[in-house]
């Protein structure tokens, strides 16, 4: 389905094309888990090769790390859940979340299953102070490698470190790097902090209270975005040496690394729209997790975000700044007053190819000057400020208000602009059927084109009705699929209204 | 209430310029109200004919339009490159001037002068086609201000075969509404022939940019981008004002604040007061009398500046171009910029202070790179680049030789902790990528007299195509 095609040759309206290029890919409600992942303190891991999919089709080849065993999912799967179970296959991109907990000791037992051709294979934990198994003579057993010990084809190598302080890092190959990351031997460690800080309550789906020992790091929700990408000649190049020798002893496999043409883009290890589908989907068995944030008006959303691949990506994320909190785990406090954080307000994150950060986001429609509501004077819609001006329960909202959250200081405001003929407007796949926030029994004269008949909507106007952002990467290219918009870096971000449950139950 | 003073439709003699469009009739229509409910007066003006603002309801009533469309632009080494692109359709004397092209509403409404806004169909349609600017028409808004932003579609003529809708991203704005935030699969967008007015407040100063969102690696490529600033409450400060006591007092207007600390994590209208002032309440900082500019609400004079540089790094892939104007597939992967640029120029014409026009292919020439970026200061002066980044393919490392820069602010946020300490840096080099952008002073105070260079480091972009010469550069005179 090349969409570009289809459009010179005349399709009248370039967004709805786009819009049917996605219908059917994606699932309208989702199951999710915020940031899945597995939990312990030993993980038996392999390294070992499957084939990813792209939504243009394409199977890449490729190597990643797995379970070897079964592991102890976080979050846990809900009791009847009729969602898709969680599951860490042999090979997964990214490798399994490792979620674990400040101060254990964590053992990480690797085998190395991938083909003979790869050769030695291992773990760089970035950010920790790792102990590897002792190097072993003989044709088995741990060998030293360069930068740290390695397993050779058939053998495990155990790496032992203490998840000394909280934070989201990075882990990934350290054998032959430029290649084995390239082909999605990389992952994330998350750790948590022992005692989340005083004052900070656990959201429903988070992992934990506050993302660091410290009260200014509360959150409510929080969802890790891994950005990578595929150049997929290399992984072609890699597959035919591994076939062109099944049995070792093999030459190491020599691809064309340079000049470098990435034409796959991707976050958490899928493309837009594949990204937005169902956590542990049977669609992706070796892409099981997704990326479809969420949140309400008001909330603090922990984003935890790796750069997994050679290039930088400038992560944009619509709708509003975000304060950094940390950068590879570490706290960014003021250097006068530990008490406040130091971090920068960002509205596009650098991505640094294996740097992390994480980061506060929130959305408010703090001085919009209009009312996303669609309130009016006389409609009996209620709005009592609290301290900080918003209708919360502080102020007496039940939580199950339409407007809970609202900023009261513009309650009643029409917009101020007369909206254009609706015949002359192209309405979007994420478009609720309105200017406003949440479900609406009228539009305030705002009348639109529907979406044509057949297009499904990804934000239900008499369900869901949320306010829709685009977060991708702003170096736009990147949000194409192998020459095809759209695809790639994308993702929406929804600011669900409070009423609307946000449901990432597995 | 908002007032709609001008409002036409049924234009169908257009309709010959766009046989293939859909639509039977035109629905341009522009949105400027010369009053809204924030601002129920018109302004006064004072002998200079400048407005005086109205101390109980603060800022004033500003219009834009804007036509998106296609254009011709002329590349460093001569070769016409063509364009989708956003084109002046109001602020035509200041665009030309390499100025923003926002007027007050009286300006805008006021039919015949050089800044009016184009209102009639015919007008728009004439002033509109073949019109794209690189970048597209500067925008600038004070804190407090209203912003009608109208975004009239012309259609692009040299591709009748494209029905593209447009739209403006306002891109890092601050808490924007999914409505007015330009994103096409979460809003509208507006079909050719047709008129949306944006409408936008003014709430935290800062360097924003903005671009058309639909297909965007197509449209940012093709030239839809342009640049967007707001300028801070603390320039209209009184003389002998306590720049300090002033943004105490602004902080506590926000609900919940107590003017020292942020009210919430990301400072929504807010700016932490700076160590120094919290002892006091003031920071020993006046407004000097005949008034001063500063980047941000800084409360310590920290972000003062003479003169301002917006400088949007942009860059231009020539064979993208061509296959976007030759009906054919697009290629997004081997996608490689070949003219590196600030603000629609490669050096040397960045030193031209002339705007650039371009033959269109109907043989008219026309404005089409109007932003000439030659930075002058005086000796002892200080200048604020407002750097913003919409290529779309690459990271840039921009390098100053002579002159330390002062970032004092990433993403239109002051570089200052919650605790209220400056985190300012000085450096020879800032790297951004695509949708980043960083506020920058040079300060020439001890710098000898001369002519020094603001150049990328990523020395393979100091061409122009094949000439090996050029690039992304300009120059900083010192006198």
């Amino acid at each position: 389905m090349n969409y570009l095609k289809v459009n010179k040759l005349g399709v009248a309206n370039r967004m709805i094309c786009s819009a049917l290029a996605i219908v059917g890919l994606l699932c309208a409600s989702t199951a999710n888990a915020e940031v899945p992942g597995i939990t312990g303190t030993t993980f038996n891991l392999v390294a070992s090769a499957d084939f990813t999919s792209q939504p243009d089709g394409a199977m890449i080849y490729s190597w990643g790390y797995g379970c070897g065993s079964t592991p102890s999912f976080l979050p846990a799967p809900a009791a009847g859940s009729a969602g898709p179970a969680p599951t860490c296959p042999t090979m997964q991109l990214p490798g399994p979340t490792l979620i674990v907990k400040e101060g254990d000791t964590i053992t990480v037992n690797l085998t190395n299953n991938l083909p003979a051709a790869a050769g030695n294979t291992s773990i760089i934990f970035s950010g920790f102070d790792v102990k590897a198994s002792p190097v072993v003579t003989g044709p088995t057993g741990a060998k030293a490698g360069l930068l740290t010990t390695e397993a050779p084809v058939g053998s495990t190598v155990t790496y032992t470190f203490v998840a000394g302080k909280p934070g989201t890092y990075a882990y990934y190959s350290g054998s032959q790097p430029e290649l084995q990351i390239e082909m999605g031997m990389y992952g994330a460690v998350i750790v948590l902090p022992a005692t989340p800080a005083v004052g900070c309550a656990t959201g429903p789906f988070s992992l934990a209270a506050s993302a660091y020992d410290h009260a200014a790091t509360c959150y409510d929700r929080e969802y890790l975005f891994q950005f990578g990408e595929i150049d997929s000649r290399i992984h072609e190049q890699a597959q035919a040496q591994v076939l062109a020798c099944p049995t070792a002893p093999c030459p190491q496999i020599n691809v064309t690394i340079e000049p470098y043409r990435p034409n796959y883009y991707i976050i958490n290890g899928r493309s837009m729209p594949d990204i937005m589908d169902t956590s542990y989907s049977a669609n992706y068995a070796h892409q099981p997790y997704n990326g479809n944030p969420h949140i309400h008006p008001g909330e603090k959303m922990l984003m935890r975000v790796i750069g997994q691949g050679r290039w930088q990506h400038p992560f944009h994320f619509h709708g509003n700044h975000a304060r950094v909190l940390a950068r590879d785990g570490n706290l960014l406090l003021s250097q006068f007053d530990p008490t406040k954080l130091a971090g920068p307000l960002e509205f596009t994150f650098p991505t640094v190819s294996g740097q992390s950060i994480d980061a506060i986001f929130s959305w408010t429609g703090k001085g919009l000057n209009w009312d996303v509501y669609n309130h009016k004077a006389g409609d009996a819609s209620v709005c009592i400020p609290d301290t900080n001006g918003y209708y919360t329960t502080a102020s007496g909202a039940p939580l199950t208000a339409p407007n809970y959250g609202e900023w009261c200081a513009d309650h009643n405001k029409p917009i101020p602009v007369i909206a254009p003929d609706p015949q002359i407007m192209a309405n979007g796949q994420w478009y609720a059927g309105t200017p406003y926030l949440g479900i609406q029994t009228s539009n305030g004269g705002f009348n639109s084109t529907p979406l044509p008949p057949g297009t499904l909507n990804q934000n239900g106007p008499s369900t869901e009705a949320g306010y829709a952002y685009m977060w991708h990467s702003h170096n736009e290219r990147e949000i194409t699929t192998n020459d095809v918009f759209p695809g790639g870096m994308i993702m929406m971000m929804l600011v669900d209204p409070n009423s609307w449950f946000i449901d990432e139950t597995l | 209430m908002t007032r709609i003073l001008l409002y036409y439709r049924g234009f169908a003699a257009l309709l010959c310029l766009f046989a293939a469009m859909p639509v039977m009739a035109s629905s341009f229509r522009v949105q400027c109200p010369a009053t809204t409910t924030l601002h129920p007066n018109a302004p006064v003006l004072d002998v200079l004919g400048n407005p005086i603002e109205d101390p109980a309801h603060p800022g004033f009533v500003k219009c834009q339009e804007i036509s998106g469309t296609d254009g011709f632009a002329t590349m460093g080494d001569g070769n016409q490159i063509y364009l989708f692109g956003f084109g002046a359709l109001s602020g035509r004397q200041s665009i030309e001037s390499g100025l923003p092209g926002t007027q007050l509403a009286s300006v805008f409404n006021t039919t015949g002068s050089a800044n009016a806004g184009s209102i009639e169909p015919a007008e728009i349609m004439n002033q509109g086609i073949l019109a794209a600017n690189a970048p597209g028409p500067m925008m600038s808004i004070d804190e407090d201000d209203e912003f009608f932003l109208t975004l009239s579609n012309v259609g692009m003529i040299m591709r009748p075969d494209l029905f593209e809708q447009h739209t403006v991203h306002f891109h890092g704005y601050p808490n924007a509404s999914s409505f007015f935030d330009g994103v096409p699969d979460a809003s509208v967008a507006i079909n050719i022939a047709g008129s949306f007015t944006y409408y936008y407040t003014a709430p935290d100063a800062g360097t924003y940019f903005f671009h058309c969102h639909i297909t965007p690696p197509e449209h940012l490529q093709m030239g839809m981008e342009g640049q967007l600033y707001v300028r801070p409450r603390q320039n209209r400060l009184a003389a002998g004002t306590d720049l300090g006591t002033a943004l105490l007092t602004a902080n506590k207007k926000n609900p919940g604040a107590d003017g020292v600390n942020c009210s919430d994590i990301l400072c929504t209208g807010q700016t932490p007061l700076p160590a120094a002032a919290i002892a006091t309440g003031t920071s020993g900082v006046a407004q000097p009398v005949g008034g001063a500019k500063y980047a941000y609400n800084d409360g310590d004079g920290s972000t003062r500046y003479d003169v301002e540089y917006p400088i949007q790094i942009m860059g231009f892939d020539p064979n993208f171009h061509y296959v976007g104007m030759t009906f054919n597939p697009e290629a997004f992967v081997d996608m490689k910029d070949k003219y590196f640029m600030i603000s629609g120029r490669s050096y040397p014409d960045t030193i031209n202070p002339d705007p650039i026009s371009t033959l269109g292919a109907d043989g008219v020439s026309r404005i089409s790179q109007p932003q000439p970026t030659l930075i002058k200061l005086a000796q002892g002066q200080k200048a604020l680049l407002r750097i913003s980044d919409l290529n779309i393919t690459e990271f840039h490392t921009v390098s100053t030789v002579g002159i330390p820069m002062t970032v004092i602010a990433d993403s239109a946020r002051l570089l200052r902790d919650m605790a209220g300490n400056n985190l300012y840096y000085n450096t020879n080099s800032i790297t951004l990528g695509g949708g980043e952008s960083m506020d920058v002073i040079l300060d020439s105070s001890n710098v000898p007299k001369g002519t020094y260079f603001l150049y990328t480091t990523n020395l393979d972009h100091l061409s122009n195509d094949a000439e090996n010469f050029g690039g992304l550069m300009t120059e900083i005179v010192v006198n």
